[in-house]
């Protein structure tokens, strides 16, 4: 008894004391909330304990009957509540729909509206993020507003509701210093809502749209929903018990399937204790109906991928068995493929060839600049006549002075004159000198070249130079013919002959005169040999031959 | 006339083959100057024939000291003659075309335009070879729009094949009355960006199609090249404000041009002569080269 009263004691002082924080965190200044003090935390988790406490008896089946806070991170904390609320807000969305539409039935549309907005209020509630205390106090009052609106018999499941938002906002609040990851763009609560979604999504199940969206829709589904994934939430809080005793039949119960009944298994499940039992039901309901049914099957994650690939490999299979597309088939004319189907493919071909210049104003300004400085430098790229070769030399063309002559006619005559006689030396000018040379060296050249290239007589050319005569007889000097012509043809043939007298050929010789000749030729020939042996011997100074005399041979 | 042609095409076709001894007496030539010029000692290779070349190079002038090949000799005695330009079509030339072709016409000065009808290439070329025409045009067409344009220098001389883009004619421009007739004078010229030695051999062929201008004309026509296709470009210059200011009317068709091909012969040797150059887009590189310059 002792004991009980000093339970009831110790459990009302916490109450107490959590009453006490909620009000100290209600009244202190929204700058407060952010700075980093240990008593204001305490005074958050306290708080939580309390509301959380008070709200135990509205929600059926929890894993804990209070808050855990010794020890917890803000996160697990957070994640309790979350068990807490979520299936309270179905229940007190429910209880709005019902009431609302009693409303409806009586009153007009304005106190709907109210409502409406009470809740939409409510729901955005979950939202806020953690750095927005103005809105928080706000979303505080606005509450209240909403709650004054309500009617009655709402008031204990909005108030819990309220409450309930309360202390996740204070808890946030509470944890706002630890709680690094989540701030007004992030919060942990979407990204969850929005992972379970896609799941959902995935393996088939029923859209679960989310915590608090929308109110008309499905609720139940949801409901059974969040359970089934609350499991996975709860797995990482839950104590170590509960997480031992899990096994994959609790979850996925082999063969046996379920149907997500609307609002029976809702019941069921509100009946049973705990959340396993709960889902156990669920799994041993409608085994019967869904047997046949494979869409509906409730699936692990791999074998929901197992499924995906199968069909995938299915599919690819069928694919790499019916011919091929046009466009993955090798040369296709036109004949080959659809009409038009050309056009709708985007072909990519790499063209080799620079395409051609699209003639844009400014390329056309930029064209008239460069002949514009062409222009005013001057610089054209014309054809140029090429420079003939002269065939002619120039002429000379005398300038005539104009200028009247210093030395009168007589004088001029004069000189003419004194030159001619020689009593005055030619007055030879350096140009006179040098053109004399000229035309004497050319003579010369000329001379040469003509002998050279045709037998025309040209005499030589007559130089004028006071040059020793020659004491030759005037024959010899007279005697031209041109050099070609050689001396033997100059020649008379008389002069070319040695002989003398009547020559006669062999054959006209008579017979003495044939002997005459050879007797001559032998006195000759011996007369010779006589000499050339007497030189010999005085050579040599004896006889060449030995035995030999001096005796000179009988002839 | 006849004899005259084969004699010279014989004594042409001799000197091309002589060509290539003589580039090799040409270079030997060049590597002794040079090495003269710097101080160097003679290359081993020349020890033997140096003092007959150095000889040589001593009495070489300024005609002699330049080897001339086969390509110089086609527009050796060009400059001292005005061109003659006969510009023909395609069979069968729609209006468009021969609106184009009058253009053609006026823009080169001592050309003259002869309808096609149904002569055969070859006889067009024995035709103007008998009347002494330098050079012959022919331009085609696509559906109206000119699209090919062929210059044909005459004695043997080289072929040169265009391609037409980006045409724009006298007739297309509206407001006739406002541009009035186009000025015949003798044209300065502007060839802009020919660099290379093949851009070198495209702007003397197009260079020789003019003759020589009076210093003083005020008809300018350019042909720029950019990235291998030449823009046409023909304006009238007035310097109002003085020399440094210059205003430019553009007057006459416009167009760009790209060459594809030239031959070492007249357009019916085709299929015979030599191909100087040949456009080449297929080639991996077509992209990244600029044959005609910079």
């Amino acid at each position: 008894m002792a004991a009980a009263v000093e339970m009831e004691k110790e459990e009302e002082s916490p109450m107490k004391k959590g009453e006490e924080a909620l009000e100290r965190l209600r009244s202190a200044d929204p700058p407060l909330y952010l700075t980093q003090s240990s008593e204001f935390a305490r005074d958050a988790r306290a708080a939580s304990c309390f509301l959380f406490s008070s709200l135990v008896p509205f929600c059926t089946k929890l894993p804990v009957d209070r808050l855990l806070v010794e020890g917890f991170d803000a996160e697990q904390i957070w994640y309790q509540i979350d068990l807490l609320s979520r299936p309270l807000l179905s229940t007190v969305r429910r209880e709005f729909k019902r009431l609302e539409e009693e409303h409806h039935s009586r009153a007009g549309l304005s106190t709907i509206d109210a409502d409406g907005d009470g809740e939409e209020m409510v729901v955005e509630k979950d939202e806020i993020s953690v750095d927005d205390e103005g809105d928080e106090e706000d979303g505080d009052e606005s509450e209240e507003k909403g709650s004054e609106d309500e009617e009655d018999g709402e008031e204990d499941d909005e108030d819990d509701g309220e409450a309930d938002e309360e202390e996740e906002e204070e808890e946030e609040a509470g944890e706002a210093k630890g709680n690094v990851v989540e701030d007004k763009f992030l919060k942990m609560q979407d990204l969850e809502n929005y992972l379970e979604n896609a799941e959902a999504k995935e393996y088939g199940h029923p859209v679960k749209k989310g915590s608090g969206r929308k109110e008309k829709d499905d609720d139940t589904e949801e409901e059974e929903d969040d359970m089934d994934l609350e499991d996975f939430d709860s797995d990482g809080d839950e104590d170590a018990e509960l997480g031992a005793n899990a096994r994959y039949e609790d979850f996925f119960g082999g063969n046996k399937k379920k149907q997500q009944k609307k609002c029976g298994t809702v019941g069921k499940r509100k009946r049973s204790s705990t959340e396993l039992d709960a889902v156990d039901h669920f799994e041993n309901t409608d085994e019967d109906v869904e047997k046949n049914d494979s869409e509906q099957k409730l699936l692990s994650t791999h074998e929901k991928e197992l499924q995906k690939m199968r069909s995938k490999i299915e599919e690819m299979e069928k694919a790499n068995l019916d011919p091929k597309s046009w466009t993955m088939q090798g040369e296709v004319t036109a004949a080959k493929r659809p009409k038009n189907s050309a056009l709708e493919v985007d072909l990519d071909f790499e063209h080799n060839v620079r395409p051609a210049p699209v003639i844009t104003e400014e390329v056309t300004a930029s064209l008239e600049d460069i002949i514009k400085k062409r222009i005013i430098e001057g610089h054209f790229d014309d054809v140029e006549r090429a420079p003939i070769l002269p065939s002619k030399p120039p002429k000379e063309t005398k300038e005539m002075d104009e200028n009247k002559s210093k030395k009168g006619l007589a004088e001029i005559y004069e000189e003419e004159y004194a030159q001619k006689t020689g009593l005055a030396p030619a007055l030879l000018s350096a140009s006179d000198k040098l053109k004399t040379e000229a035309t004497m060296l050319f003579k010369k050249i000329s001379l040469k070249l003509d002998a050279l290239s045709h037998f025309h007589f040209a005499p030589k050319p007559v130089i004028e130079d006071m040059s020793i005569q020659v004491n030759v007889p005037a024959l010899a000097m007279e005697e031209v013919a041109p050099l070609a012509v050689s001396d033997a043809a100059m020649l008379a043939p008389e002069e070319i002959f040695h002989g003398k007298g009547n020559i006669k050929e062999e054959a006209e010789l008579t017979k003495e005169e044939r002997k005459r000749r050879r007797a001559n030729q032998k006195r000759r020939f011996r007369r010779l040999k006589a000499e050339t042996f007497k030189r010999a011997v005085q050579k040599t100074g004896q006889s060449a031959v030995p035995g030999a005399t001096n005796e000179k041979p009988d002839s | 006339m006849l004899k005259r042609n084969t004699r010279l095409r014989m004594e042409y076709l001799y000197r091309k083959s002589l060509e290539g001894k003589e580039r090799e007496y040409y270079e030997k030539k060049r590597k002794i100057r040079e090495a003269l010029e710097e101080g160097k000692p003679i290359p081993t290779e020349l020890r033997n024939e140096e003092a007959a070349l150095r000889q040589e190079i001593d009495l070489e002038d300024e005609y002699t000291a330049v080897q001339k090949t086969h390509i110089d000799d086609e527009y050796a005695t060009a400059s001292e003659k005005d061109p003659k330009i006969l510009l023909t079509t395609s069979r069968e030339p729609s209006q468009r075309l021969g609106q184009f072709v009058k253009e053609l016409k006026l823009v080169f000065p001592n050309a003259a335009r002869m309808n096609r009808g149904s002569q055969v290439i070859s006889e067009i070329i024995e035709f103007c070879r008998a009347h002494e025409y330098t050079d012959v045009i022919f331009v085609h067409e696509h559906r109206g729009e000119p699209d090919n344009l062929v210059i044909c220098h005459l004695p043997f001389g080289p072929t040169a094949f265009f391609e037409l883009l980006n045409v724009v004619t006298r007739h297309d421009i509206k407001d006739k009355k406002a541009m009035g007739t186009m000025s015949e004078a003798y044209p300065h010229l502007i060839l802009d960006n020919f660099s290379s030695k093949l851009g070198q051999r495209t702007a003397n062929i197009l260079k020789h199609l003019f003759p020589v201008p009076k210093p003083e004309t005020k008809r300018i026509i350019t042909f720029a090249n950019k990235s291998d296709y030449i823009s046409f470009r023909h304006h009238v210059y007035e310097k109002h404000g003085g020399p440094k200011s210059v205003e430019l009317k553009e007057v006459g068709p416009r167009f760009e041009l790209r060459l594809y091909q030239i031959i070492l012969g007249t357009v019916d040797q085709q299929n015979e002569a030599q191909k100087e150059w040949v456009l080449r887009p297929y080639m991996n590189t077509a992209k990244k080269q600029n044959v005609l310059g910079a």
